[in-house]
């Protein structure tokens, strides 16, 4: 009995505590969400409903129309692009950094390290950077508006943290395994393909969701490299309802939005842990 | 390709003091670099070579994207004499430092309270989490559709109010705030990603023994957290800095660096400079101002690296 009025004590002092971090979360959720709510309100209104002013919450007709209206094949050939991007990305990014991170993990040298400091140091450079001389290199010749060009220039970019996360997952195995294998007669390379490879899937899966998203949701490679209409991607796809959009465009775009956020969304809610931890790293160490 | 690493391999036992290694060694030590080959290779490709072309191009007179003769530093001259760059630079400041005075904050904040959090944690991070998942497009025009002063519900709001409707992209103090705003909305989830991780270190003694000496909540965060996370901030503060100094895509999508140029970073004034007014040689030259800025704060990044790792 005598227990029971500490614990209620307890339990209402940590109530009392917990009052102005849900105060704090309530505040976030009135900055972040209402231009999200506004957007998915907007992408289930018909074309004049959008138009209206005050403008209404809860669409009063709720209409399809926007979601409809985004089946033409040019919005079809941006989301194709940004597909053949990423997964050309994810393949490329992968091929070159796991044999790059292998090596700089497990032969270290001075050389090797500042290699692998020179590659992260340009990974820093800003984008623009270097994109203003890819453009005014390549425009004149057949290389601009390919997809090889597109998915060499997006894993460069995110290649240095590709190294880095890997670098951290290899690290994390025993050397002993592959001292086993190697007396066994395997050589680097049946090691790195048959040892290395299954035990770094974790990292592998986390850099992979790390690549889709930064392709998927990056505006600028595609705005600057593909300057043709059919060589962009989604998110040159949403811009280019404002730019060029002339009429009542808004509930199209709106649409447009919502969709080209899904893909993201449920990778996010699917891979949680995965996805906190391949868009952080590197963060930290530089 | 295969021929860069034999190449490369001699000065490399020559400069190596190590020993006297055996031939199979220093075969099986040349064999791995060319495991680095294909990254190295894609690196010269997308970042070495165009950095030289960058600067070749500010030394050189160009006419729509035609490289001319050679101008030496004329750019540069003419980049320091450009009487719009002292207002870019002050742009650029007040741009990444307010961006950063809300963001870094706000994601210690999100961090702190998420960490303490005991019931909904998950749903509470996908909504701090939230405006970081969108594009940086995606952020920009959905602020640009809310904040539209005919239709939008910002608009509705003022104009409920008294004021008129919320035009903020036409007056050029107004955008300004606007575009750092949303950056900051954008961003802090990535600081308070950062600071979460290193919060999750602090081991639980601290706090207990806090708790034995009846310290406060505030008492807690100045003596444990600040003096823990210190060195998190400070990477924390590079990174965001890094991001809204090459910060493009928001700007682009809202207001492309006006109204008269109000909005124009140093990021902004290069891709102005290229695709708008199609001065190459100007725009390599402030790309390479640019790239001398990024350049200290990779030098701050990597100091700090070395100093966290010892």
């Amino acid at each position: 009995m005598s227990i029971t009025t500490p614990r209620r004590q307890r339990r209402l002092g940590s109530f009392m505590r917990a009052v102005p971090a849900w105060a704090y979360v309530i505040l976030s959720a009135a900055v972040v969400l209402p231009p999200v709510a506004w957007i998915v309100s907007t992408s289930l209104k018909t074309a004049s409903g959008t138009l209206e002013f005050p403008p209404r919450w809860i669409p009063a007709p709720f209409s399809p129309e926007g979601y409809v209206g985004l089946l033409t094949s040019t919005n079809i050939r941006f989301f194709v692009n940004s597909l053949i991007y990423a997964g050309g990305s994810i393949v490329l990014a992968l091929a070159i950094c796991i044999p790059a991170a292998y090596v700089a993990t497990r032969y270290r040298s001075r050389r090797m390290e500042t290699l692998m400091t020179g590659i992260l140091v340009l990974s820093m450079v800003p984008a623009i950077v270097v994109f203003i001389a890819l453009y005014s290199m390549f425009v004149k010749t057949a290389l601009i508006n390919t997809y090889p060009m597109l998915i060499i220039v997006y894993t460069a970019i995110i290649c240095g943290q590709t190294i880095l996360f890997l670098r951290n997952f290899i690290e994390n195995i025993p050397v002993e395994i592959e001292e086993a294998a190697a007396i066994d007669g395997c050589s680097r390379l049946q090691i790195l393909w048959r040892i290395i490879l299954p035990l770094i899937r974790p990292g592998i899966a986390a850099v992979a969701i790390f690549i889709f998203v930064f392709v998927w949701n990056d505006f600028l490679v595609g705005t600057v490299l593909a300057t043709t209409e059919d060589m962009k991607t989604v998110q040159n796809g949403i811009v280019r309802y404002i730019t060029t959009g002339f009429g009542s465009f808004w509930g199209l775009f709106a649409a447009f939005i919502v969709v080209a956020f899904i893909p993201v969304l449920s990778i996010f809610l699917a891979f949680q842990r995965w996805f906190v931890a391949g868009m952080t790293s590197g963060g930290v160490k530089g | 390709m295969s021929t860069e690493s034999p190449t490369r391999s001699p000065r490399k036992t020559a400069a190596s003091p190590s020993g006297t290694p055996t031939v199979r060694r220093i075969r099986r030590d040349r064999m791995v670099w060319l495991y680095v080959v294909p990254v190295s290779a894609v690196f010269l490709f997308v970042f070495v070579g165009p950095l030289i072309y960058t600067a070749w191009t500010a030394l050189h007179e160009t006419t729509y994207y035609q490289i001319g003769k050679f101008s030496g530093l004329n750019s540069f001259v003419r980049l320091f004499s450009d009487s719009d760059l002292p207002s870019r630079i002050w742009t650029t400041l007040v741009f990444s430092l307010g961006a950063l005075a809300i963001a870094l904050p706000a994601g210690l904040l999100s961090a702190i309270v998420l960490n303490n959090l005991h019931r909904f944690k998950r749903s509470v991070r996908s909504l701090f989490l939230l405006p970081w998942l969108m594009s940086q497009a995606t952020a920009g025009t959905i602020w640009l559709w809310f904040l539209n002063p005919n239709y939008g519900p910002a608009s509705a709001i003022t104009k409920s109010l008294g004021f008129g409707p919320t035009d903020v992209f036409s007056s050029p103090t107004s955008a300004l705030v606007a575009v750092t705003l949303m950056t900051a909305w954008w961003s802090y989830p990535q600081a308070m990603l950062l600071f979460l991780g290193a919060l999750q270190t602090i081991p639980e003694e601290l706090r207990e023994s806090l708790k034995v000496d009846g310290g406060g909540a505030w008492h807690g965060f100045v003596n444990i957290t600040l003096p823990y996370l210190r060195n998190t901030i400070v990477s924390v503060v590079v990174v965001l800095l890094m991001l809204y100094v090459q910060m493009v895509t928001i700007i682009l999508v809202t207001t492309r660096g006006g109204p008269i140029g109000s909005t124009e970073t140093l990021s902004m004034r290069v891709y102005n400079q290229m695709f708008d007014k199609f001065d190459l040689s100007g725009a390599s030259a402030t790309a390479i101002l640019l790239f001398a800025v990024n350049i200290v704060l990779t030098l701050v990044a990597i100091r700090f690296r070395r100093k966290e790792s010892l």
